[in-house]
């Protein structure tokens, strides 16, 4: 496990995309699943740090194993890229919803007003400090899209719980009102509002759909 | 019977100098199940050899037929895919991949699913309400590639689809081209890919057409003989991609024009 399950903080982001990542995944796959990662990179006439990202997260992810600058699939890396585009779509959500990262910010969305989120929350949340905040906060959206864990209104800046199972523990959660198109943002919130402080807010479960 | 018939085909356009060819006496066919690529100097009229191919335009000289068929107007059994991912960024991408569907007057309620369909397998779940602009290049070129599939097409003709999208989004993107291209409940049948990236053709293609500068004409037609994944690293694939490589730039000399003066006009 690169991440302890328990930790209240995720400390590693996605720095790449998920096509990057599965990018990289094919390209190891070429190599019979297990190359020098230096050498996986000259393949693509890349540097290593170009790869780095990507690498990481496979590893985060349990796709990829790296063991002396070398990367091997792991039986689950194996199997993903054995795969067809949707089966390694699946995988890759599976994975997802066990980091920290996206645990915690479904835990976040469920105790949400509305079961949603901004930008800014999102930030405060998964404790953004050093990173460069909006390209993060992008990556972010793009893989909890991707694996389909939320919604996102562009326009609003905002994440939106995504129905399936996730939300509903107690039974009573329906999917917010907002399905289908998104309104541009809920009425009357300023998009430069701040948001609460997060320790504030799990108390305040605003009621879903009525 | 070959799936496209492309013969003895001919192109120039008109300008203030006359007419500039721009391909000559081009001649080859796609075979069912064909992965092809077509090679060769930026000018020679690749894309334009594509457009002939979906009927978008006609040759000056010579024939193209689908299915045994001329190509008279343009082809419904193909779609196109292109660098520039050519998305309208007002639409969403749900709406992006209806609307190859919307123009061949599918029925509504069967551009729903259809829909819905291309965007699962092409690995969009979740993007559905996105509009273009919120993509990464990777997805957008997956939006592209879903609207023409979307209209489950025989030939999937593709202009340098990749060459616009960071390495590692190729690399994936092109492994699941391949993915497709072999699934027999999936279209297309065959692809036509358009390169200047002689290790993607090699990487991907059956065959590959080396075309000379322009006015292009085949110069050779390449069989790739090799297992895939094919690694781009091995004795075999390193000849074909020299091999290719110094035809493109020693042996692209244009032909003789056959008859008139045409041909050779301002660089
Ligand atoms: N409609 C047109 N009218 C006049 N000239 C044209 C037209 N379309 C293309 N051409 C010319 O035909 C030549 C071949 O163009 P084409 O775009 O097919 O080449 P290409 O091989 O695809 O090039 P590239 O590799 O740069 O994409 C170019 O010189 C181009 O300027
Ligand atoms: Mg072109």
């Amino acid at each position: 496990m690169g991440e302890s399950s328990d930790a209240t903080v995720p400390t590693i982001f996605p720095k790449s995309s998920p096509t990057e990542l599965l990018g990289l995944l094919v390209l190891l796959n070429g190599h019979k699943g297990s190359e020098d990662v230096a050498r996986l990179a000259d393949d693509l006439d890349l540097e290593i740090d170009e790869i780095f990202p990507s690498l990481e997260y496979a590893e985060l992810l349990q796709l990829v194993k790296v063991t002396d600058g070398r990367a091997s699939f792991t039986e689950l890396g194996q199997k993903l890229v054995a795969g067809s585009i949707r089966e390694r779509k699946s995988i890759l959500r599976e994975q997802l919803r066990r980091t920290t990262l996206f645990k915690t910010i479904v835990r976040a969305l469920e105790s949400a007003p509305n079961h949603q989120l901004s930008d800014e929350d999102l930030a405060q949340i998964v404790s953004l400090t050093t990173a460069p905040a909006d390209e993060a906060v992008q990556n972010i959206v793009n893989w909890g899209r991707y694996a389909e864990l939320f919604r996102y209104d562009a326009e609003a800046h905002r994440l939106i719980l995504s129905k399936p199972a996730a939300s509903s523990r107690s039974g009573s959660g329906r999917t917010p009102p907002t399905t289908g198109a998104t309104p541009p943002g809920p009425p009357g919130s300023a998009r430069k509002s701040n948001p609460p402080p997060p320790e504030t807010r799990g108390a305040g479960v605003v009621p879903a759909a009525a | 019977m070959a799936l496209i018939r492309v013969e003895h085909v001919d192109k120039s356009f008109a300008s203030r100098h006359g007419s500039i060819a721009i391909m000559q006496d081009i001649t080859f066919e796609v075979k069912d199940s064909d992965f092809l690529a077509i090679v060769g100097p930026s000018g020679c009229g690749k894309s334009t050899l594509l457009r002939l191919i979906q009927g978008l335009d006609r040759p000056t000289a010579g024939a193209i037929s689908f299915r045994g068929q001329p190509v008279a107007g343009v082809c419904t059994q193909m779609a196109m895919v292109f660098q520039s991912f050519a998305l309208y960024p007002w639409l969403t991408v749900s709406q992006n991949v209806a609307f190859g569907l919307e123009a061949l007057e599918w029925p509504k309620e069967k551009i729903g699913s259809q829909v819905e369909r291309y965007i699962s397998v092409t690995g969009l779940d979740g993007f559905q309400e996105a509009y273009p602009r919120e993509l990464s290049g990777g997805m957008r070129q997956r939006v592209g590639l879903a609207r023409a599939l979307a209209v489950e097409p025989a030939v999937l003709l593709m202009d340098e689809p990749f060459s616009a999208l960071d390495a590692l989004t190729a690399e994936s993107l092109r492994e699941e081209i391949l993915q497709l291209w072999r699934d027999p409940a999936l279209p297309p049948e065959a692809v036509i890919l358009v390169t200047h990236n002689i290790e993607e053709a090699i990487q991907l293609a059956d065959r590959v057409i080396v075309l000379s500068r322009r006015p292009g004409h085949v110069l050779e037609t390449i069989d790739v003989d090799l297992p895939r994944p094919r690694d781009r690293k091995s004795g075999p694939f390193y000849d074909l991609t020299d091999r290719i490589y110094s035809l493109i730039t020693q042996g692209g000399a244009p032909l003789p024009p056959p008859s008139g003066a045409d041909g050779r006009s301002a660089s």
